[in-house]
């Protein structure tokens, strides 16, 4: 099994920096990627900050 | 003459084969031979139908500041444990500067649960600041072995200072960190831990969460020169991110050549396939001539908790958390006053969380500062709220303040605790057993007896291992996933660690409250059972008649 696709995040980057590289001319693309990681928006929802260059931020929808 | 002769045992030798009876004869601390009739020697130790196995190897601990007033890491070594790799999760007690133990202390207080009064009696910082000082002072008073690991939030620390926690390190700052991890491996490190999951006392990410995949390929470029370990504590509880991590993990080692494990891994029967989906990647990141060990505990999962100090279960309560933070008692008891409904709605609300598993209710009252409370232990909250009225959460407070904070409770059996399915999973030919957290988490459960539990439970009840099997997965094959040379199997030159136990009664006693740690307060422990003796490197140093031997102190450094 392999792992679903994904990035890390580079220096300066937010969600929707990285909505506009891996899901070009998708609308809704930084809402979408949000969706397929909820491990972030669990963390933003509690007020402790964005993403960490160590984070994993994946790029497809999860598996079903 | 001998030094030693462990006579006319079952030699269970750790390489997997099939016992052997015969004698073990030990000399200046090696093993000098294994099998048939030993000569004479200057004692000699009757094992008539015990087993002979090498000492128990336990990779995930963090006896760091334990070590520091207690060469015996009590209660460890009477388990049959002989070796321990401390600094794991990222957290080492050096290369650090002096300004920065106080920060240091803190973060290692919150994420590994050690009281505050224990830590700073019993870490003195005698070495100074660099992280080979620490281990020569350390190898002057230990009765066990120990191989390190040197933390990568410890690293940044040193290297960055305080903005470790704040952005990624620049080109120069990585390549200091570099040299700084050499110097930590020549000097002994058996490896680098990392985490990509824990927080600081205030809830900053630690820092090795800020580094980037460019600095953990510097730094495991660095692991591949001295062909060390990397060690990671990865986001267990989801598994697409575990199976990234892996994904990861299998990328460094392929890239760099080295050895990588993550802890830890459990089972939960909330997530059926969740364990099996990760072995799947792990199998593949083999396939692929990676390797990757995850790490897998012998025991369930159970917590206990006061509500008068910090602790895993109160972690995932914000209000609850900022109560039990406030260090005067007096203010700890008005502030609970003050907040009473805000804290009791956050208790209730366990049970609508996803893992509603945990919901308070489940709760079992463990002990009472208080006689007339003695009928409500080993009741569960949900009952006691049935008799008394009101809610899950009342009841748990009205208890509290009833016994001035002094209640513990108990939630048993939390997860990892599907016996069939965790034995298969030990048995696992890729599974390091392991993630004991030997030495941390003090006050939430004991942290001993995982490997007599191995045998009891998994050996003897379920019958997943066989003896020999269960003896290999805790002596060779830690001592070959982590490169510690001449330990891990008796054998003529090896280092004679051997523990002597009795294969149908080796178990975990029951976990008991102690109060040997400095400073007030309770740790949980486990004492053996079945162990009849332990030798580390040839000197005995723990007996089931004697109990433990007050010089032995035989200890080394694994790695030097």
């Amino acid at each position: 099994m392999g792992a679903r696709q994904f990035v890390f995040p580079q220096a300066g980057d937010d969600l929707a920096s990285i909505a506009d590289r891996v899901l070009p001319d998708t609308e809704g693309a930084s809402q979408q990627l949000l969706s397929w990681n909820l491990h972030l928006a669990a963390r933003a929802g509690q007020g402790r900050g964005g993403l960490l260059p160590s984070d994993i931020v994946f790029t497809e929808p999860p598996q079903a | 003459m001998l030094d030693l002769v462990i006579r006319n045992g079952l030699i269970v030798d750790g390489s997997g084969l099939p016992g052997r009876h015969g004698d073990v004869s030990i000399r200046g601390g090696k093993v000098v031979a294994v099998g048939g009739r030993a000569g004479d020697a200057h004692r000699v130790l009757d094992a008539t139908g015990k087993v002979v196995a090498p000492g128990f190897i336990d990779p995930h601990t963090h006896y760091d500041a334990q070590l520091c007033f207690d060469p015996y890491a009590f209660p460890a070594i009477e388990h049959g444990v002989t070796t321990v790799v401390p600094g794991n999760c990222s957290l080492s007690l050096a290369p650090l500067r002096i300004d920065q133990r106080d920060a240091f202390s803190k973060m290692f207080r919150l994420i590994e649960e050690m009281p505050e009064a224990a830590f700073d009696a019993g870490v003195d910082w005698r070495w100074g600041e660099g992280f080979g000082g620490m281990l020569d002072t350390l190898a002057q008073d230990i009765a066990l072995n120990v191989a390190p690991l040197v933390g990568h939030s410890v690293l940044r620390m040193f290297v960055m200072g305080a903005d470790a926690q704040a952005r990624a390190a620049t080109a120069d700052e990585l390549a200091a960190m570099c040299d700084a991890l050499r110097e930590c491996l020549d000097a002994g490190a058996v490896g680098l831990s990392t985490s990509f999951v824990d927080i600081d006392e205030t809830y900053r990410p630690v820092p090795s969460r800020w580094a980037g995949p460019e600095e953990l390929d510097a730094l495991s470029a660095v692991l591949g020169e001295r062909d060390a370990i990397l060690q990671i504590v990865h986001e267990f509880y989801d598994t697409e991110l575990t199976i990234a991590r892996i994904q990861q993990l299998s990328e460094l080692s392929l890239r760099h050549g080295i050895t990588t494990t993550l802890s830890p891994l459990f089972h939960s029967d909330a997530n059926q396939r969740g364990v099996s989906r990760v072995m799947e990647a792990v199998e593949v990141a083999r396939d692929r001539g990676a390797a990757v060990w995850p790490q897998v505990q012998t025991r369930p999962i159970d917590i206990s908790f006061t509500l008068d100090q910090r602790s895993l279960m109160l972690l995932t309560m914000p209000a609850w958390w900022q109560v039990a933070s406030i260090r005067d008692h007096a203010d700890k008891i008005a502030a609970i006053a003050d907040r009473r409904q805000a804290l009791v709605d956050e208790m209730n609300s366990l049970a609508k969380r996803p893992n509603g598993g945990l919901g308070a209710g489940g709760f079992v009252v463990r002990d009472v500062v208080h006689d007339r409370n003695d009928d409500l232990i080993g009741r569960s909250i949900d009952d006691i709220a049935r008799e008394r009225g009101g809610s899950h959460g009342d009841t748990i407070v009205d208890l509290a303040l009833d016994e001035d904070l002094g209640t513990w409770f108990i939630r048993a059996n939390i997860g990892h605790d599907n016996s069939p399915v965790v034995g298969d999973l030990l048995a696992h030919p890729y599974v390091h057993v392991g993630a004991s957290d030997g030495g941390a988490h003090v006050g939430s459960f004991s942290t001993f007896g995982d490997t007599g539990y191995l045998f009891s439970e998994f050996v003897r009840s379920t019958k997943s291992l066989s003896l020999e099997a269960a003896v290999k997965k805790i002596t060779l094959d830690p001592a070959q996933i982590w490169k510690l040379p001449g330990r891990g199997l008796l054998a003529a030159g090896n280092a004679a660690d051997v523990v002597v136990f009795d294969a149908d009664t080796i178990g975990r006693g029951p976990e008991i409250a102690s109060d040997d740690f400095p400073g007030e307060g309770v740790r949980w422990i486990r004492r053996q059972e079945g162990v009849d003796t332990v030798v580390v490197n040839g000197e005995i140093t723990w007996t089931a008649d004697d109990g433990y031997v007050p010089d032995a102190r035989a200890g080394q450094i694994a790695t030097r």
